[in-house]
Parts: structure tokens; sequence; C-alpha cells
């Protein structure tokens, strides 16, 4: 194990940094998709007259 | 004109079928393709022969990530010069949009040469840092992108925004070919093993074999693939917040 922990941990950054990134790709979807919620409910309270 | 709830129900639509639906294909061969140059870097390529101590012949097995990644380092950023200068002459906003996605794709691919470098360097030069050319280039080169994003976050008007990043972009890429040429003009104890120098001062260099050659230049189509889905879906999302960014000012201001 001695002699491959380099190797394991210059892998463990390629994939580390790569799912961290994706994960903020992801986040920043879902939030971009609860403000069209938002916006949709106040398109909609605003059509009713309210 | 479209009304407001037409608008959000359009833009729902997008938000909901596009992003990590719409790009599946792409995104499926990605992830193959990477799992395969995994396979290929880790068990598939043989042992670089003159390097002897096993700690060494096994985190030389690093290089088939690491040069990729430079690799998409500096293309995201030679991209982004493109983009800013496209966008400097047209004033399309799909430009300014390409600059950013391909400047923060970038920098992702950048920050894994940086942590990944000095992993690398602890079993073959001993220490896990050295203010050498090549290193002191790249990390300048790492911070001058990382100062591309702060600006932008600095600047509320988005025209000005998008003039701005681009002028800093275009000088930032002078970066690039410096530090491609670094370990070719200077004395530089970092080794190029793709198209060497002749560079006296490397250690941890090792030759291409016609095998490790093979596993490098599929590492490197893996991660160009790769570099285009997270561009991709970069590009979709930027462009989806722009257009959530307008229906909330139309309903706003209507």
């Amino acid at each position: 194990m001695g002699d491959t922990i380099y190797l394991a941990a210059g892998y463990a950054v390629f994939w580390i940094v790569s799912f961290v990134y994706i994960y903020t790709l992801v986040n920043r979807q879902r939030h971009l998709q609860k403000e069209v919620e938002m916006l949709e409910q106040l398109a909609q309270r605003e059509g009713n007259g309210e | 004109m479209a009304t407001p709830t037409a608008l959000t129900q359009q833009t729902k639509t997008e938000v909901t079928a596009g992003g990590f639906n719409g790009g599946l294909g792409l995104t499926l061969v990605s992830g193959i393709l990477m799992l395969a140059a995994l396979y290929m870097a880790l068990a598939w390529a043989p042992d670089a022969l003159n390097l002897e101590a096993p700690a060494e012949r096994y985190a030389q097995r690093i290089f088939y990530f690491h040069v990729p990644s430079a690799w998409i380092g500096f293309l995201a950023f030679i991209v982004a010069a493109v983009a800013a200068l496209l966008y400097l002459v047209t004033r399309n906003p799909r430009w300014d949009i390409w600059g950013l996605a391909s400047v923060e794709v970038g920098l992702a691919f950048f920050t894994m040469v940086m942590l990944s470098g000095p992993i690398w360097a602890k079993p073959t030069w001993n220490v896990w840092w050295t203010w050498d050319p090549r290193l002191t280039i790249s990390t300048i080169s790492w911070l001058l992108y990382i100062g591309y994003l702060m600006l932008r976050g600095a600047v509320d008007n988005p025209e000005r925004q998008a003039r701005f990043a681009a002028v800093y972009a275009l000088i930032a890429a002078i970066s690039v070919p410096i530090n491609w040429m670094a370990i070719r003009w200077w004395r530089t104890i970092h080794p190029a093993v793709v198209a060497p120098g002749k560079n006296s001062e490397a250690m941890g260099g090792f030759g291409m074999s016609d095998n490790i050659m093979l596993t490098l230049v599929f590492c490197l189509v893996a991660f160009t693939v790769f570099y285009i889905t997270l561009m991709y879906h970069r590009i979709r999302l930027e462009n989806l917040k722009r257009r959530v960014e307008a229906v909330k000012q139309e309903i706003l201001y209507q």
C-alpha cells in the first residue's frame, strides 16, 4: 500500500474534482428549476388579478 | 408577444428537458471513455522501464490523467480567448457564455493539474513543491483564471461584465503559450515527455513506448470528450439562467 499511496491519491484528486464540479452544475440546475416554479406561481397569481 | 406565464412555461420545459437529460448520449459516451481511460492508465499501460523505485514507478501513472488535464486546461483557456475575441467583434452574448463556460470548466481541469502535480512530485523529486519556472507559471495561470471569475462577480452591469471579461480573457491567454514553452525555454526540473526539449535538469522523465503513447492518446481523446460534455451542460445552464433572469425582469417590471 505504501508504494501505491501516491498513485491512489493522484487519481482520487481527478475524480473528486470532477464530481464536485458536476455536483455544482446539478445544484445550479436544481436552483434554477425552483426559481422557474416560483416565477410560474407569481405569473399565475398576477394572471388571476391577486 | 408571449405572456409571462407562457414564457415561464417554456423556460420550465427547457429546464426539465435540458441539462442532464438533453445531453444524455454525450454524457454516456464521455463516462464510458473516462472509465476505459482509467482502465488503460492503471492496468493496460506498461511500467516505465527506467524508473526503478516502486513508488516512483506507480506515481508515473498519474501522468496519464495529469497531462490530459493540462491539455484541457490549455485548450479551455484558448477557447475562452477565441470566444472573447468573437464577443468583442460581434457583441453577441453567445460568445460571452462560451467564454465563461470554458474558463470555468478549464479551471476545474487546471485545479486537477495543480493538485496531482505535487502528488507525483513527492516520490519523484522528494519534495511536494518547488518554485521551478513551469510550476510558478502554472500557479500564475491558475490564479489568473480564478481572477477572471472574481472579475465577473465584481461587475453588475451584464454588458460591461462581458466586455471586461473578454479583454481580461485575451490578456490571461498569454500565459498559455508561455506555460507550454516554459519546460523548453528555461532550465527546469519538470520533464517534457511530450515533444521533449534538451533539458538536462529534468527529473522523472521516461521513454514513450508504443503502448504508453497509445494510452496517453486515448486519455487525451477521453478528456477532450469530457470537456465537450461539460461545456455542453455549462453553456445550456447559462442560457437557461439568462432566460430565467429575463422572465423575472419581465414579470417584475410589466
